[in-house]
């Protein structure tokens, strides 16, 4: 999985290429390559948008859900995303990522990243074990220790997996800027590939300490609830976007919140989750265009908070 | 002391959107169908034997509502809400053992020492508990604009503890509580689920069994006369 990164960018523009066809809202989208980041440990390069499946992929065994599902994560992949997040914790949905897989026949595109989330320290071979069984797939190429669960231990064995060539990349994860002590304390004494946190346009703190860490460590950073769980939209969607958005890149509400997010320099993709398809659609925009700069950045802040 | 878990709230904890939630009841009414006979002639029957009165009826009541218990405990809860929601799964096993000491208790338990009420009183009772039975369902459907999604007694949880706690009446209140245990850890567990959900109106459900637990824990049945 992403080792030909060339090859699956350009399938992965051909394939937007042959939806904007087919549906005529994607004739604006923004023309060019995709927005990427190296991973800093590889070089690797990364679309700056991914997808987390937190809520949205535990549909159990709902065929109707399933299939629905498969849309949205077709739609991703179509529009250039790779990277795919998953947890142990979010009940069915690495079964039902596995079945849209399967569907899709897409394994070869995916970034495969899940957790270990299990107070078990010595059960980290094993939950990765049963993850890829679920996913369908060989190995990870990235797995993080879930909010710092069992911590030590877990990354202890994913250090070695990944000097056995397990797993691909390692780090860890928190959200609702929880923990953030610790999570500093490890990042600045850790070998971590990355690390996963929420930030967003309301959820800053991770401006402060975290992401400059993030980039003087060489750590690549995946950003989760970039919508603050649906809340951006609900606070903001029947506001007006400001009349300068289209300078900075942003042709509706979530391309703002999501370029605000990875514009950030220390910031590797963000992973918004959703279950519809014209979402997912419209999430991707964000994966094409113009970023704002630090002063159109600023700009978006304030008036987000000024709302 | 570990502050962290401070900064949790509900919606933190459910893995899953009230779309998949209410799904459930539209598959689970697709894939029994047509079973939902047999759950509707369970309601009227237990109604009529209510309203009938005398031991064995009671003892039938208390079957058929043990039957509730396992039905909708080892199918909606293990077998469709589990996979979303572990903590159903345990509940479903919780339904499966409450159903199987009602069965126990219905059949051993010594009726002799409880009054019968009046017929009128009886009937009153039997034709009340049908028609609530036959109203709760219908809030599902409000929900969802989806007659498929009918949250039916025997099958769907919420319905099956409101109707099974009115039954445990029938029970002296000495022993009531040991029946109304599971009805009000489950009743709680609904309520927060379905307010988290941002469905508060299928809450009024579990609410009233909260409500209707809590009165049970109370309210006696009247004792035999003595016959001399």
């Amino acid at each position: 999985m992403f080792n030909e990164l060339g090859r699956r960018q350009f399938l992965a523009m051909l394939a937007a290429a042959g939806l904007s066809l087919r549906i005529p809202s994607l004739m604006a989208a923004p023309e060019g390559h995709p927005i990427v980041r190296p991973i800093p440990s590889s070089g690797e390069q990364l679309p700056a948008i991914g997808m987390g499946t937190w809520r949205t992929f535990n549909v159990g065994g709902d065929q109707y859900l399933i299939d629905q599902r498969t849309q949205v994560l077709e739609t991703f992949f179509n529009l250039g995303g790779t990277l795919v997040d998953c947890s142990p914790m979010y009940g069915s949905a690495a079964e039902v990522m596995g079945e849209a897989l399967d569907t899709l026949n897409v394994r070869d595109r995916l970034f495969a990243a899940t957790k270990i989330w299990t107070g078990d320290g010595g059960a980290t071979r094993q939950q990765d074990r049963e993850s890829r069984r679920k996913w369908g797939i060989e190995r990870f190429d990235l797995q993080q220790v879930h909010n710092l669960v069992a911590w030590q231990e877990h990354l202890e064995t994913l250090r070695q997996m990944k000097a056995d060539g397990e797993v691909r990349y390692i780090g860890i994860t928190t959200s609702h800027g929880r923990r953030h002590g610790d999570f500093e304390r490890i990042m600045e004494t850790e070998p971590l590939d990355f690390v996963q946190l929420t930030y967003n346009l309301l959820d800053r703190q991770a401006e402060d300490r975290l992401l400059p860490l993030a980039r003087e460590r060489g750590i690549a950073v995946i950003v989760n609830r970039p919508f603050q769980g649906g809340n951006l939209f609900r606070r903001f969607q029947s506001e007006a976007l400001p009349p300068w958005a289209g300078e900075a890149g942003c042709r509706n509400w979530a391309e703002f919140f999501l370029k605000y997010i990875v514009s950030h320099p220390a910031v590797t993709c963000a992973i918004p989750a959703t279950t519809r398809v014209e979402h997912m659609t419209e999430n991707m925009g964000a994966l094409y265009g113009a970023l704002p700069d630090e002063q159109q950045r600023r700009r978006m802040a304030d008036y987000v908070a000024g709302l | 002391m570990d502050t962290n878990w401070l900064s949790y709230s509900l919606s933190d904890f459910l893995m899953f959107g009230p779309e998949v939630f209410l799904r459930l009841f539209v598959r689970i009414n697709q894939d029994i169908w047509p079973w939902q006979g047999v759950a509707a002639v369970m309601v009227v029957a237990i109604g009529v034997l209510l309203a009938r009165g005398g031991i064995m009826a009671r003892r039938a009541v208390l079957l058929l509502v043990a039957v509730a218990w396992l039905w909708s405990g080892a199918g909606f809860l293990i077998h469709y809400y589990g996979p979303i929601n572990l903590p159903a799964t345990w509940f479903g096993w919780a339904f499966v053992l409450q159903g199987a000491l009602l069965t126990v208790a219905a059949l051993l338990w010594p009726w002799d020492a409880v009054a019968s009420r009046p017929a009128l009183s009886r009937w009153s009772i039997g034709l009340g508990w049908v028609a609530l039975m036959g109203l709760a369902p219908l809030l599902t459907v409000a929900q969802t604009g989806n007659g498929q999604a009918a949250a039916l007694f025997a099958i769907t949880p919420d319905v099956t503890v409101l109707g099974a706690v009115a039954c445990m009446l029938l029970f002296p209140r000495r022993v009531r509580w040991l029946f109304l245990l599971l009805p009000l850890v489950w009743a709680l567990f609904s309520v927060a689920t379905l307010w988290t959900l941002g469905t508060p109106v299928l809450a009024v459900i579990p609410g009233a069994t909260l409500v209707l637990a809590v009165m049970a824990c109370f309210v006696s049945p009247r004792r035999a006369r003595n016959p001399d």
